[in-house]
């Protein structure tokens, strides 16, 4: 597609690279079809093609955000669904990442919604500020349709509400720093991301997690200095509190791949990994070290269920006759291109695996977006739980804890693809089959 | 470059108060007319025609369509329908007079009936929408457009869409059964239904292909086939164009009409490859992918009669598709070849003259004479059964020269076509693309012939102007 | 009444230059087989084109034919069948049924969009037309589509003509498109079911993987008529496989697996099988029986059954084809309400295909179009006819 930068602009690396995904575009349109929100709302603006469209206009105008482009790229969900769809390679990611620093940088917004944004940016990453407010909003939950207004700030409030689990579960030792030795003979070592709300809302991931790789061979790191990956203020725009956050973990990374050696960094929560495979590229221009580890440690990562595939996994009970409907994150389908392995994985179990139709179609958490668009949110909540519900599942597995949240609630239990592994390996139940097994037991 | 008149001023001075006659009629996110959010409209599959338009109109349902177009008449404003822009002819290119009337939130499917093997759908259904609905009976739509995951039943009527399984099943026009349409006069109309072949002169057959020229299809009744039993396709390489060309001949002599016969040339093989990893052979010069359908033992008896005829013309590779995963990249890669080519090219423009089979392997290789001429590559990819050829001319649209030449070279290449009994255009339609080329193709009389039937439909001329007719008639 | 029968197509131009000059109306025939049919067409002088005979162009490996207008139907279907090819959609000849005996035109049958039992899986007649050639109201000669498989430049008059039965203009050639001819054909026939279950049947065959080209239902009278069911004694559904010949042998044998719920079907060999579905086409079972009134009703096939009984219990008899959608029905003059309330109630179309000429001045020979088309049908009959001189009233009134 025909661009318009001034040579002068084009000096500059970033919009350089952005005209490059942008020349990249041949304006086909088959990334509008499989985008939820143009599936949902039925206009060019709110498709790839259209956003591509409104940020080529953006950045070549070279002047201040405006409120219309800002209200359509925020209703994307960096679901990335485009990019699996498009044929000629167009890298949306990037695209976007640059055109929210750009928002971030030069668009003020209502002051509602920077307090709104600036808290989730703060609180989010941080898993002890996060169980704190998680505690108050336990206990504002029972008052949350009393809110007024039918605003956006409102309903994001409600929202906000409405997604704060009921019981926090307690926090877990397993995910302090420390080194989770193999059982048996030693076949890798690895450093687990325990991520930042995942920990908070559900440490059974990770202990799920750590229980299966120590239990085949694997020793299990939780390096010291590590937190949040950065996606969260990343999508928000914010750099430089996200480029921190990588940094952190780089360096606590580094330390361990320089020291003792890994053979990957394991990552449970897909929305991560696409961000942690990504610090190679956010990292390009950064001076040495951090460009070098940044490469080396994308290289490195891997989602676990790509690295149970590799390692090799089997079953050590005989499965329980239940039907599992994957649901496919965004982050792992389409940020990750991780389709195959968790369903071979899950059949490998025993489980009877299904898929649900439209499966390309994001879920609607998307990180904080089920906070700050709550209405397409919803919208896509719905579809996807009634989409699932027609496969008739006994319960739901997917591969990431946001997903898990937003679809929690439904007829069914979300458990993580890791949980029912591990369980079918050795392991508890996962907790949230207590129910479904009792009811199947009597 | 094609000429579009000046906009009227008279209009262009009505401006806010149009826009505030639309607001009156349709929701407030169904109305938008800030100039930033109207740029994205500006254009469709083919980019190097842009014009912001008036306004931009997303209706929900045929009433709101028909008042819109009620509106629109009464006010004297002209309309450009658009699915989902993906017109390869600049057919939903806006215009600065006019405001564009998007049909995308028209996107429910109303009915699905097997017994009677009709779908009636709205148009801004996708076209893989149909087929993803009713897979599971066994069913399919059967117009496959290499767009169809994203253009609209309303496009495709419209445009007359053909697709790479239209050798066996047909274009669009062969597959519809009923439309509901919205006059230019905003009345709603009822044409054909659930039954074939209706009396009275065939609207169904005008309308589809008629570019948006005639009026707004709503609703559109189509017809689902059952599944073949299997389908399994093949792929041979052959050393030169001019051979596969050939060989293209000799399987339709022979009496066999595969579901599909496809063609890729050298840069389409490779740019197709990189996005689809079909296993394409990198070292054959042409490749033809060649699908048969029935059960596996048809499939192999047929596979092994077109082998043999494939052997005569020296194949660097023959490999037929041993799962349906392997089909399904197969088809991938040559469905998504437009877009791949834009990994090894800024821009492409995208010819669609039909010629006679028999003047293949001619017509290749004038084309690639052409291609050195003027110094701008060409990666030739088209539906070799039927013998509409699509060459993808590359160039890059930042570069005016470049430009210029790609545009000259495209109508150097429909010329030719038309010179051996062909025509400009096999299912792409004409748009604003090769409106100017008409004249090569027609008469003066027979162009008179068919602005009076869009007189007939559209006596103000409303209705998609300055496209499909050439200007100078057209003010007729 | 004279005939003019001009021999180029300039002739043919010429004559009708001088007609609209005059405004003197013709009525426009290929070999004048059509005395039986729609209105009656008020004209001094009748224009035929049967002197416009001859292929010009056949390519069987680039599956076109193009022939003048007036080449008989016959002659087209020898040339194609002496290359192993077929017209796709099968069109019939309906002499006996109508009672008429002249040698049909290609052009004739264009102009009429007439298709066989094929139509159902393969296309209409104005499925496979890839060019026309013809003069309009005013004489001027116009070309539309051409000589390749596909082709989308500008309206599409090619279908526009075919079936408006020489109203808009009259034919001097037509290009078509033609297919390989199957190696062989097999039949299963179903005996005794009713109209309704025959339907189910045919919409099973139909829905089938196996590419059934052809679904009929004769009731015990009319299949009583064609000899290779005459053994029945009773209704016949047929459903045809045209493919290999061990393909025809395999999917007959699937599909009877796949129709055992609606009975043992029998399977009728390829000389049988041809001869059945020759007689299903030209509608042979229907034909010199008593009715005065023959109509063709097309509708969704699931109502085809309460046609065909409608049309009974008026006191005709009839036939179905296209899976059900396609009702033949000859009747007495009487019968004509009932027939086209029928044809009303299931949302289809009909028309009139013989009766006597003062019952066709006076019925709709086809549904009445709703205001909003009828308004285009004048419009666009006035864009090519702008005098109302050719075929004037044949299909509408004043049109
Ligand atoms: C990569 C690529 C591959 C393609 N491959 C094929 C192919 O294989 N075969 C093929 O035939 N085409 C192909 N096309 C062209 C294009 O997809 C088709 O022409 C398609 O039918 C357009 O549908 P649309 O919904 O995008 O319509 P649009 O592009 O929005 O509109 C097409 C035309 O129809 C009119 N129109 C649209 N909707 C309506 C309506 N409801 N009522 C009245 N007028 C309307 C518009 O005014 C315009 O003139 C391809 C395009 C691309 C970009
Ligand atoms: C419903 C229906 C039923 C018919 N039944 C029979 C039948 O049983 N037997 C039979 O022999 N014919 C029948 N006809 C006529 C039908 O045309 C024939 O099947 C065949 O087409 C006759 O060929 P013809 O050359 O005699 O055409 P005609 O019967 O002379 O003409 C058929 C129609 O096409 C028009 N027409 C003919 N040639 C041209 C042309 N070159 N350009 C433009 N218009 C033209 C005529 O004006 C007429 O309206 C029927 C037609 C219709 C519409
Ligand atoms: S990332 Fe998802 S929501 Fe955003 S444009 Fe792409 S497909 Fe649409
Ligand atoms: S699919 Fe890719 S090339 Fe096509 S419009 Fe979308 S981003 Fe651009």
């Amino acid at each position: 597609m025909q661009t318009n930068f001034s040579p002068d602009q084009l000096r500059d690396p970033e919009l350089a690279e952005s005209n490059t995904i942008l020349r990249t575009c041949v304006h086909c349109g088959f990334c509008t079809a499989t985008c939820p929100t143009f599936v949902l709302l039925g206009d060019e603006l709110d498709s790839p093609r259209g956003r591509i469209y409104l940020i080529k206009d953006m950045l070549e105008s070279g002047g201040p955000a405006t409120e219309p482009v800002v209200r359509h790229v925020d209703r994307c969900l960096s679901c990335l669904s485009c990019m699996t769809t498009c044929p000629s390679g167009v890298h949306y990611m990037h695209l976007v990442d640059h055109a929210r620093t750009h928002i971030e940088n030069t668009y003020r917004r209502p002051l509602p919604e920077r307090v709104l944004r600036s808290v989730l940016a703060l609180v989010l990453p941080r898993p002890w500020l996060m169980r704190l407010a998680l505690l108050g909003a336990g206990v504002a939950r029972p008052f949350r349709s009393l809110l007024p207004g039918k605003g956006m700030m409102a309903q994001r409030l409600r929202a906000l509400l409405a997604l704060a689990p009921r019981r926090l579960p307690p926090p877990s030792a397993a995910q302090s720093p420390q080194v989770h030795r193999a059982e048996g003979k030693r076949r890798g070592r690895v450093a687990l991301l325990t991520g930042c709300a995942q920990q908070v809302l559900a440490p059974e991931i990770n202990e799920a997690t750590i229980r299966l790789l120590t239990r085949l061979g694997i020793e299990v790191v939780i390096p010291r200095g590590m937190g949040c990956c950065g996606a969260l203020t990343h999508h928000m725009g914010k750099h430089e509190p996200a480029m921190a956050a990588a940094r952190a973990n780089l360096a606590a990374w580094s330390a361990e791949a320089e020291g003792e050696g890994l053979d990957a960094v394991i990552i449970n929560t897909s929305g991560c990994g696409t961000t942690v495979k990504d610090y190679g590229f956010m990292f390009r221009a950064e001076p040495e070290p951090w460009r070098g580890r940044a490469e080396r440690i994308s290289a490195l990562a891997m989602d676990v269920s790509e690295y149970l595939s590799r390692i090799g996994y089997a079953p050590t009970r005989p499965a329980p006759a239940l039907t599992v409907a994957y649901h496919a994150a965004c982050s792992l389908q389409h940020g990750q291109k991780i389709t195959v392995e968790p369903k071979a994985l899950l059949r490998r179990a025993g489980f009877t695996v299904v898929e649900p139709a439209e499966g390309h179609l994001c879920c609607g958490s998307a990180g904080t977006y089920n906070m700050m668009q709550p209405a397409i949110a919803t919208r896509l909540r719905e579809r996807k739980l009634a989409n699932l519900a027609a496969r008739r599942p006994d319960l739901v597995a997917a591969g990431n804890i946001g997903c898990i949240t937003q679809l929690s609630g439904g007829d069914f239990p979300l458990v993580h693809t890791i949980e029912l592994l591990d369980w079918m390996a050795g392991g508890p139940a996962p907790a949230s089959l207590g129910p479904l097994l009792a009811a199947r037991a009597a | 470059m094609i000429a579009l008149p000046e906009p009227k001023a008279e209009v262009l001075a009505r401006r806010d108060d149009i826009v505030a006659g639309l607001r009156a009629l349709l929701p407030a996110d169904a109305v938008i007319a800030e100039p930033e959010r109207l740029r994205p409209y500006e254009t469709d599959g083919l980019t190097a025609y842009r014009q912001i338009p008036l306004a931009v109109a997303l209706p929900s349902t045929t009433d709101e369509v028909a008042a819109v177009m009620a509106f629109c008449h009464r006010e004297g404003v002209r309309v450009v329908p658009r699915g989902a822009g993906t017109s390869l002819s600049g057919g939903a290119l806006p215009l600065a007079d006019a405001i564009v009337i998007g049909l995308m939130r028209l996107n429910r499917i109303l009915s699905v009936d097997y017994a009677d093997r009709v779908a009636v759908v709205q148009a801004g259904v996708t076209n893989i929408g149909i087929t993803q609905r009713v897979q599971e009976e066994g069913f399919f739509y059967a117009p496959d457009p290499s767009s169809q995951l994203a253009c609209m039943i309303g496009g495709n009527v419209n445009m007359n869409s053909g697709g790479a399984h239209c050798l066996k099943y047909g274009v669009t026009a062969n597959n519809l059964l009923g439309l509901r349409i919205v006059t230019v006069e905003g009345e709603i109309v009822e044409i054909g239904g659930a039954h074939l072949d209706a009396a009275g002169y065939d609207w169904l057959g005008l309308l589809t292909g008629s570019e948006g020229q005639l009026a707004i299809v709503t609703e559109v009744t189509v017809r689902i086939l059952r599944s073949p039993e299997g389908a399994r396709a093949m792929l041979a390489g052959f050393r030169a164009n001019e051979v596969a060309g050939a060989c293209v001949d000799a399987i339709i002599s022979s009496g066999i009409i595969p579901v599909a016969l496809e063609f890729m040339d050298r840069p389409a093989i490779h740019a197709c490859e990189a996005f689809a990893h079909a296993g394409y052979p990198l070292d054959a010069e042409a490749l033809l992918i060649i699908e048969v359908e029935g059960s596996v033992e048809e499939q192999d008896r047929l596979l092994g009669q077109i082998r043999t005829i494939c052997e005569r013309f020296d194949p660097v590779s023959l490999r037929v598709a041993q799962t349906a995963e392997e089909s399904a990249a197969i088809w991938k890669g040559r469905k998504g070849a437009f877009g791949a080519v834009g990994r090894i090219s800024p821009d492409y423009l995208c010819m669609d003259g039909t010629i006679p089979t028999s003047r293949l392997p001619e017509v290749l290789g004038r084309i690639g004479a052409m291609s050195r001429e003027y110094g701008l590559q060409v990666a030739n990819i088209f539906h070799a059964g039927d013998g509409n050829l699509h060459p993808l001319i590359m160039f890059d649209a930042n570069d005016p020269a470049s430009m210029h030449k790609a545009e000259c070279f495209g109508a150097d290449i429909l010329k030719l076509c038309v010179e051996v009994g062909g025509c400009l255009t096999g299912e792409h339609g004409v748009g604003v693309e090769k409106r100017d080329l008409m004249d090569v193709q027609f008469t003066p009389t027979e162009l008179d012939q068919q602005r009076r039937i869009k007189s007939a439909f559209d006596p103000g001329w409303l209705l998609n102007p300055h496209k499909v007719f050439p200007l100078a008639a057209a003010a007729a | 009444m004279s005939v003019l029968a001009p021999e180029s197509e300039a002739e043919l131009a010429a004559s009708i230059r001088s007609a609209w000059e005059a405004g003197e109306p013709l009525a426009i025939q290929g070999n004048g087989s059509k005395g039986a049919m729609l209105r009656p067409v008020q004209a001094a002088r009748t224009l035929s084109t049967r002197a416009l005979s001859g292929i010009s162009l056949y390519a069987p490996n680039e599956l076109i034919l193009e022939a003048g207008a007036g080449t008989p139907l016959a002659t087209v279907e020898a040339a194609v069948a002496a290359a192993g090819q077929q017209i796709i959609a099968e069109p019939p000849d309906l002499s006996a049924l109508l009672g008429a005996s002249s040698v049909q035109t290609i052009g004739g049958v264009v102009a009429a969009n007439l298709s066989g039992p094929r139509r159902v899986a393969a296309g209409a007649m104005r499925d496979h037309l890839l060019g026309i050639r013809a003069v309009n109201g005013t004489g001027e000669v116009i070309r539309s589509g051409g000589r390749v498989l596909k082709n989308v430049t500008g309206l599409d008059l090619c279908k526009l003509l075919a079936g408006s039965h020489g109203t808009l203009g009259v034919l001097s050639a037509v290009t078509i498109k033609v297919l390989p001819a199957a190696e062989s054909a097999g039949t299963l026939v179903l005996g005794g079911l009713d109209p309704a279950r025959a339907v189910a049947a045919l919409s099973a065959a139909l829905g089938s993987p196996y590419g059934v080209s052809g679904a009929a239902f004769l009731p015990a009278a009319a299949a009583a008529r064609v000899p290779a069911l005459a053994g029945l004694g009773a209704s016949a559904t047929l459903v045809r496989i045209e493919e290999f010949a061990v393909s025809v042998a395999y999917r007959t044998a699937r599909l009877r697996d796949d129709l055992a719920r609606f009975g043992r079907a029998d399977l009728l060999d390829d000389p049988a099988s041809r001869a059945v579905w020759r007689a299903v086409r030209d509608v042979v079972p229907l034909a010199g029986g008593s009715g005065e009134t023959v109509w063709r009703v097309s509708v969704r096939p699931s109502s085809g059954p309460a046609v065909l009984e409608a049309a009974e219990a008026a006191g005709g008899c009839g036939m179905l084809d296209w899976g059900g959608g396609l009702v033949w029905i000859t009747a007495p003059t009487a019968a004509a309400e009932a027939v086209m309330a029928g044809a009303r109630a299931a949302g289809g179309t009909w028309m009139l295909m013989r009766a006597p000429e003062t019952l066709r001045a006076v019925l709709p020979v086809v549904p009445p179009e709703p205001p909003a088309l009828a308004r285009l049908t004048r419009a666009v009959k006035a864009a090519f006819d702008p005098k109302g001189i050719l075929n004037p009233g044949r299909v509408f009134a004043g049109v």
